[in-house]
């Protein structure tokens, strides 16, 4: 799914009022992996959800293939997912994934596609637990493979690795980016880790702070899986460090 | 038995010997504080009309409950539902909540006679409001995050309510219940107090005409037992209706 952003403004109102973007604008081709990156509080999840239709901007837009997110929703032919695993806490692994299923226009296969999913996603075992027994990590993948499960030509993702330990998120980093190859989405990746961008995507945005506007648009060409120690990756690692410093206020 | 069951029970038994010493220590008339003893024997001298009575009462509390549940289920969803209607309905609400009980109690009686029905009324006006805005708060009080993805799935007003926001509102829906459960009581009594054929409230209404205490104490006695039990169960039940949260807290 092509993804165009046409200078996006948003602020929220308040005293004093927060801006969260100014003329933000920028085009991802389709199944682009896109990292975006920038200081906290620099509207990174505001952009987010207004690709997501989840907040109308005060002004311009985010266009999906020429439609509205909104249209691209009723579609469900996009995939959030958030900084906390949001499960359902009544319901089992398997009865998670089922249920983002019920909201599909066409069932489908939805029982294959779910147990294709949790193995995916290394969670056959346990598809009886309930989410309280699971690890944080465990957590994620669940709402990792119920992304999986919504054939969706745009995920979304707002820092969902964020409140995990340094390990876990390195391990679903890769598992993200081994999920992601077969089927090839767009993907907007908002992050904190320099490394892992640097990893993953196919490009990284960076995002200055308050109200967040485009700093830097590094498009990232190295061969997966690629190596810290290369010259080229050291380059772009001081590239998007100045762009980082240079954003901030 | 829990530790706790076992301290639970030692702090009742001081109390009662407390009770009963003072009455033995200061030659206590049983017109004004009858000892727990002679409580106990009423009891079980009069069992089979206390028993018939008790029967009554808790039917009354009970079939009151159920009703304050559901007007305030259907009034909470309502509201949840369609949130512009709230500051009206809850005005209302309260309107019904600070009228006073005992101004309440004699006109119900008074239109709908010496049944049972305006004790279940008065019970059901009584336990309505707690679980209103328990559950109210339930309904609304649901995590963002999961809205967010409700959302993401193009989930209609409905289909959020009926599989986010209604199990999300149980721990809620038991908090309320832990409050009402108990008025329930009281709300029976009072209605039986202004006027009633049978129950608990008119035994204690006729003990007290007559200053004999340990006729007015027996009920007592009856409805803290009643009440203890009734929460006991809930926690019970809550235990086994909200396991996802009743696991996390032992650990």
């Amino acid at each position: 799914m092509r993804l165009v952003v046409r200078d996006l403004s948003h602020i929220f109102p308040g005293k004093p009022p927060r801006p969260a973007l100014r003329n933000l604008a920028f085009e991802v081709e389709s199944g682009q992996f896109v990292a975006i990156i920038g200081p906290s509080g620099c509207g990174k999840s505001t952009l987010l959800r207004v690709a997501a239709g989840l907040l109308l901007p005060d002004q311009g837009c985010v266009e999906l293939d020429g439609l509205t997110p909104a249209q691209v929703v009723a579609q469900r032919r996009l995939a959030w997912m958030g900084q906390s695993p949001a499960l359902l806490p009544w319901l089992t692994v398997r009865g998670n994934m089922l249920l983002a299923q019920r909201f599909r226009p066409s069932g489908g296969n939805s029982r294959v596609e779910v147990e294709e999913a949790l193995q995916q996603v290394g969670l056959s075992e346990a598809s009886q637990a309930f989410p309280f027994m699971l690890s944080g990590g465990m957590q994620q993948r669940l709402a990792l493979g119920r992304v999986l499960t919504q054939d969706a030509a745009l995920w979304l993702m707002d820092e969902p690795f964020a409140a995990l330990d340094e390990l876990t998120r390195e391990k679903l980093a890769a598992d993200l980016l081994s999920l992601w190859q077969p089927r090839r989405p767009t993907v907007l990746w908002v992050t904190h880790a320099i490394h892992e961008a640097l990893r993953i995507a196919d490009r990284i945005l960076v995002i200055s702070s308050c109200p967040g506007a485009l700093v830097a648009d590094l498009p990232v060409v190295l061969p997966r899986p690629r190596q810290e120690g290369t010259p080229e990756y050291q380059n772009l690692l001081s590239r998007l460090r100045a762009a980082l410093g240079s954003g901030k206020p | 038995m829990k530790r706790s069951t076992w301290i639970a029970g030692i702090i009742v038994l001081v109390f009662l010997l407390l009770w009963q010493g003072m009455v033995w220590l200061f030659k206590l008339p049983p017109y004004l504080l009858p000892a727990p003893s002679l409580v106990v024997l009423t009891l079980v001298t009069n069992a089979s009309m206390y028993a018939s009575a008790t029967l009554v009462t808790l039917g009354e509390a009970l079939a009151g409950l159920l009703l304050g549940l559901l007007a305030s289920v259907l009034i909470a969803s309502l509201l949840s539902l369609r949130p512009a209607l709230e500051e009206g309905v809850m005005t209302l609400a309260i309107l019904v909540k600070s009228t006073p009980l005992v101004a309440i109690a004699p006109l119900l009686t008074l239109w709908f006679g010496f049944g049972i029905l305006p004790k279940i009324l008065i019970t059901s006006l009584v336990t309505f409001f707690p679980l209103l805005v328990n559950l109210l708060t339930g309904l609304q009080r649901v995590d963002r995050a999961l809205i967010d993805l409700f959302k993401s799935w193009n989930a209609s007003r409905w289909e959020i309510y009926s599989n986010l926001r209604l199990p999300s509102s149980l721990p809620f829906l038991f908090a309320g219940l832990k409050i009402s459960a108990p008025l329930a009581l009281i709300g029976a009594v009072v209605g039986e107090w202004t006027g009633a054929s049978n129950g608990l409230g008119r035994i204690m209404w006729l003990a007290y005409s007559n200053l004999n205490l340990p006729y007015l104490f027996a009920p007592i006695l009856i409805l803290s037992l009643a009440g203890m039990l009734v929460f006991r169960f809930l926690i019970w039940i809550e235990k086994k209706c909200i396991f996802w949260q009743a696991i996390s807290m032992d650990e």
